[in-house]
């Protein structure tokens, strides 16, 4: 029915929808067609195509460890904050008042400061603790600044829910934990998946805490790119950035995928 | 002997409960009579829902106590009371199929297999829902649902039965008609049923007693009958639709006289009250009047189409009289 009263957009829309995806996508393009280069530096192919820098990314050691290193710090991180994320929201919402304002406020800090001063304060915590240039000290800062986004996935998906669903299954003999398990978690599962999507990406493409926090030791994705790109135009940072391209790709379409299918 | 733990009678004992400067609960103290239907009907505030919580076990009293039989419940978590409940907008799990709905509680309890298949077709067909087992709520109407809540509130067998505002959500006519099926039921499972509206009509209808709160206090408690015939002030009767309060000048007697519009009627030259017609409604067999006396009072009389001589139009004067029999004195308040 709508479709019939959709109108046909005129020739201005359509050109400013398509300028607007050019905008967005043009500089993806770019990269992919740079990590296909046939020349030594930086530059987009001139004879032909050549997959010569993907062969080096994939056996390099320093670079596979550095991905190795990113997935393990993303998954731990996502893994902690997705948890204590999802329980704060779960917290917001059952107490429902002003209080639980406040507290989602404080949530959304780690997006609102610039990532900059976070990473500061954090360096400066750390190094108290021991922290620096070691896995607990990047998953733990990383958990931190993922946490927004599993709370405000959960607490929209919360948003739709009755209150007393959970009395209802503590009146019908459910525990605390039983009625979160049998009846909250399945009712709000896309708006976790997406949480624990986007806090993954999070983590998996942060550079400024890693520049901070990361050393010899630790040594994330982002951070070796960065240095890639800073001491020698290596190509292979191209690569490397299709790479991870592809892999958010993915990783979006999984998470549009699951949160189709639920509703 | 073994007692069984379904003849231990509720009991609420000077229970107290306050947010703020807001007393919500102010000494409520009731006794619930094993297999009653009793309703506490209040207007919104008036502290049923909250009484009902707390029996619940949502709402923990600042002081008072709460027992079943010998026991003391005041404070025992909400899923060890083995209360079954009927929530506003049911709270049924979107997630879950009818059946799978139905069988949660047994499934908290740790009953699977045959004898939770068997207790939950036997709670569907309780509420004539056999077929719609494979269903999901979203896909049953407003009054479905309301009895898959039912269904739910009674498969595991509980001590008593809370039902709070169940019908409210639900059109004029199709609350008539689960009224009748919820008192059907009630004779069939034997449960105490702690039912709370603000409707007056379905409290009068369903109630074995009626407990009448205001302001965080039971004002008065009793059968329907007692409550409707003998209401204990000015606030019960008005609760209970009682239009008329007729001051002490009018009537010539110490203190108020409630008079329902429908004991009201016109009279010839004798009426004790002259008013006159500000508003009349149509209403099929009789005609609802609303007249001003001349100090201002607002009257409310019905008259009966079938035996009128003569039908008063607006702005016409009437004199309008009523017999003692049918009129209650209140001190004024």
């Amino acid at each position: 029915m709508s479709d019939t009263l959709r109108q046909e957009p005129t020739i201005v829309t359509k050109s400013l929808a398509w300028a607007v995806i050019c905008y967005l996508v043009l500089p993806i393009t770019v990269v992919v067609s740079v990590s296909l280069t046939d020349r030594p530096y930086l530059s987009l192919p001139s004879e032909g195509v050549s997959l010569q820098y993907y062969e080096k990314l994939f056996t390099s050691s320093e670079w596979l460890s550095s991905i190795w290193q990113s997935f393990v710090i993303a998954t731990v991180s996502t893994a902690i904050c997705g948890v204590l994320g999802t329980l704060a929201a779960i917290g917001c919402w059952r107490i429902g008042s002003g209080l639980a304002n406040v507290v989602r406020m404080a949530m959304l800090i780690p997006l609102m400061l610039p990532s900059m001063i976070y990473a500061l304060g954090a360096y400066q915590v750390w190094a108290g603790f021991g922290w620096v240039n070691t896995y607990t000290g990047i998953i733990i800062a990383h958990a931190m600044t993922g946490m927004p986004y599993v709370v405000i996935t959960v607490s929209t998906s919360l948003a739709g829910l009755d209150p007393k669903l959970e009395q209802a299954a503590r009146n019908l003999g459910a525990t605390m934990g039983q009625s979160l398990r049998h009846v909250i978690i399945p009712n709000i599962r896309p708006g976790v998946i997406s949480g624990l999507v986007f806090a993954f990406i999070h983590s998996w493409d942060e550079l400024v805490i890693a520049l901070f926090i990361a050393g010899r030791n630790v040594f994330t994705l982002p951070r070796r790119m960065w240095d890639g790109i800073n001491e020698h135009l290596d190509p292979t940072m191209a690569a490397v950035a299709t790479v991870l391209i592809f892999l958010t790709v993915i990783l979006l379409a999984a998470e549009f995928f699951l949160r189709g299918k639920k509703r | 002997m073994h007692a069984n733990p379904n003849d231990q009678t509720l009991s609420v004992q000077g229970i107290n409960k306050r947010y703020g400067t807001f007393q919500a609960l102010n000494d409520v103290g009731i006794d619930v009579k094993r297999g009653e239907f009793l309703t506490l009907l209040g207007p919104s505030g008036s502290g049923k829902t909250t009484l009902l919580m707390s029996v619940a076990g949502f709402i923990q009293p600042d002081s008072g106590r709460i027992m079943l039989g010998a026991q003391d419940i005041t404070f025992a978590a909400p899923e060890k009371r083995n209360f079954g409940m009927v929530f506003q907008g049911y709270a049924l799990f979107p997630h879950l199929k009818v059946r799978e709905n139905v069988a949660f509680p047994l499934k908290m309890r740790g009953i699977r297999g045959a004898a939770a298949t068997k207790s939950v077709a036997e709670a569907l067909e309780l509420v004539g829902l056999a077929d719609k087992g494979e269903r999901y709520p979203r896909e049953l109407s407003g009054g479905q649902q309301q009895r898959v809540a039912l269904a739910r509130a009674i498969v595991f067998q509980p001590h008593l039965l809370l039902l709070d505002e169940p019908l409210s959500a639900l059109d004029t006519q199709l609350r008539g008609q689960l009224q009748t099926e919820l008192k059907r039921l009630h004779r069939a499972v034997g449960l105490t049923f702690i039912y709370v509206t603000h409707d007056q009509g379905e409290a009068l209808s369903m109630s074995d007693r009626i407990a009448v709160m205001k302001d965080g206090r039971i004002v008065q408690l009793g059968a329907p009958s007692a409550l409707y015939n003998r209401p204990a002030n000015r606030f019960v009767a008005e609760f209970l639709g009682v239009e008329n309060f007729l001051p002490e000048r009018l009537t010539g007697r110490q203190g108020l006289l409630a008079v329902r519009a429908s004991a009201l009627s016109l009279a010839g030259k004798a009426g004790r009250i002259s008013a006159r017609v500000s508003d009349l409604d149509y209403h099929g067999a009789e005609i609802r009047y609303t007249a001003q006396t001349e100090c201002g009072l607002s009257l409310r009389f019905n008259l009966s189409l079938r035996d009128a001589a003569h039908v008063p139009q607006e702005n016409e004067n009437v004199t309008l009289d009523w017999q003692e029999k049918d009129a209650l004195p209140f001190p004024a308040a």
